[in-house]
């Protein structure tokens, strides 16, 4: 049922040339990301190391804006084109449900980290870094965006409304992003600091950091930004978890379980 | 008698001539340049220029600034220091007779080109600056990225992604 579910999301997410084209302009998004490494006078005084960290953070913050946009509604959707009833009434497990368009949104970072694999080995091109590279932007990714579409999916079961689940996850999202593009000045204090250590967003891109421009490739030199992040992506699991078990007790679906 | 008068008067003249003159000289200050003359590298890398500046005269001179000067030759315009260099200027104050102190300036390349600095040394109360020879950079454009792996692709991937698009398009369209 799982594979079912996640099948028809995924046909409707990527089928249609419309709902696809989300991909194309993540594209144009790296080319233009691109395009500025090389002429912008200011970015080409940087390092090969440094604009691979710019390269990896404007990836991973794509796919976390766009993943958790489309994780918004793939649930709330349900509702408002009244499919709900019918689905609900189904033998469908609400377990099965959530994790099919969970790993149906999954599977949309899965298609922009294709996208993007280009993008990085010929900007890695000359160094050594193209495989960590490689691989800490799907690891650090897939944390990140795991835990933001259980974010979204426990917001969505909460409000039912695609308008209020989109605005509450972008501001959430928004309120995690926009202190972590804050320079160390700004973080000087100490509530921005505990901020720092606990902000799953500041933890990927320091990880990014730490991995291409201090040249730390072990998991374990990467322990104190991944820790966090895979607490962010539990506490967004027990939310998730939590606002599905308060839909089905409020009665509105009763699961086969 | 009157001779006299008038030859008296002319050296009074005179005198007083030289005197004006030498304050509104410049002040008794050598500076030097003791790094090359040429510094080359490329747009990003940082270098230090090292100048040297000497009181020449055995008397003090006080209140001395010293300041950087940047023209882009190419251009023939002056260049906003606010890049380049973290100290614009550096006040000097005293420089006892016979004195010579070492000025050190770290640069940093922040575009390419073609360009010329000089030292310049201001000493309340005279007209005239000192100015050290001129030292020339010849900065290299950076190129971190190979334009020849990153435009293939930049280019390339939006277009492979839209040719795609329509393909799918078009299947759906003609299925039956």
């Amino acid at each position: 049922m799982i594979r079912l579910i996640w099948a028809k999301e995924v046909r409707a997410e990527l089928y249609t040339w419309r709902s696809a084209l989300w991909l194309l302009l993540a594209s144009l998004i790296f080319s233009f990301t691109s395009y500025l490494l090389l002429t912008n006078k200011e970015l080409t005084l940087l390092d090969q190391t440094e604009l691979l960290w710019l390269l990896g953070k404007i990836i991973v913050g794509t796919a976390l804006l766009m993943v958790t946009i489309d994780a918004s509604s793939i649930l709330t959707s349900e509702f408002e084109h009244h499919t709900a009833e019918s689905l609900f009434i189904a033998p469908i497990r609400l377990r099965d449900l959530v994790i099919g368009k969970f790993l149906a949104s999954l599977t949309l970072w899965g298609a922009l980290y294709v996208v993007a694999v280009p993008y990085m080995i010929v900007a890695a091109a000359g160094t050594r870094l193209a495989p960590a590279f490689l691989g800490y932007v799907a690891l650090l990714g897939t944390l990140g965006v795991a835990a933001m579409v259980l974010l979204a999916l426990g917001i969505a079961f909460l409000f039912r409304s695609s308008k209020n689940a989109l605005t509450t996850t972008l501001v959430v999202l928004l309120g995690l992003t926009v202190p972590a593009l804050f320079t160390s000045a700004l973080k000087s204090g100490f509530v921005a600091r505990v901020f720092e250590r606990i902000n799953p967003v500041d933890s990927i891109f320091a990880a990014l950091d730490n991995v291409l421009v201090d040249y730390q490739l072990s998991p374990l030199q990467n322990g104190r930004f991944l820790l966090p992040l895979a607490g962010f992506l539990v506490a967004a699991f027990a939310f998730a978890v939590f606002a599905a078990r308060r839909f089905e007790r409020q009665g509105i679906v009763r699961s086969a379980s | 008698m009157t001779q006299r008068l008038v030859i008296l008067w002319a050296v009074l003249l005179a005198a007083s001539a030289s005197c004006v003159a030498a304050a509104s000289a410049g002040a008794p200050l050598v500076l030097g340049i003791a790094s090359a003359q040429t510094l080359n590298g490329v747009a990003g890398d940082y270098v230090t220029v090292a100048a040297r500046i000497e009181n020449t005269s055995d008397q003090a001179v006080s209140d001395v600034t010293t300041y950087l000067s940047l023209v882009n030759t190419a251009d023939k315009l002056p260049v906003d220091l606010e890049d380049w260099s973290a100290e614009k200027g550096l006040y000097v104050g005293v420089i006892e007779p016979s004195q010579a102190l070492p000025l050190d300036w770290r640069i940093h390349f922040v575009k390419p080109g073609r360009f010329a600095l000089t030292v310049v040394a201001l000493v309340a109360g005279r007209e005239m600056p000192t100015v050290s020879p001129v030292v020339y950079f010849q900065v290299e454009p950076r190129n971190s990225l190979d334009p020849g792996h990153i435009l293939p692709v930049a280019l390339g991937m939006p277009v492979v992604l839209g040719l795609l698009l329509l393909l799918l398009n078009y299947r759906r369209r003609t299925r039956p």
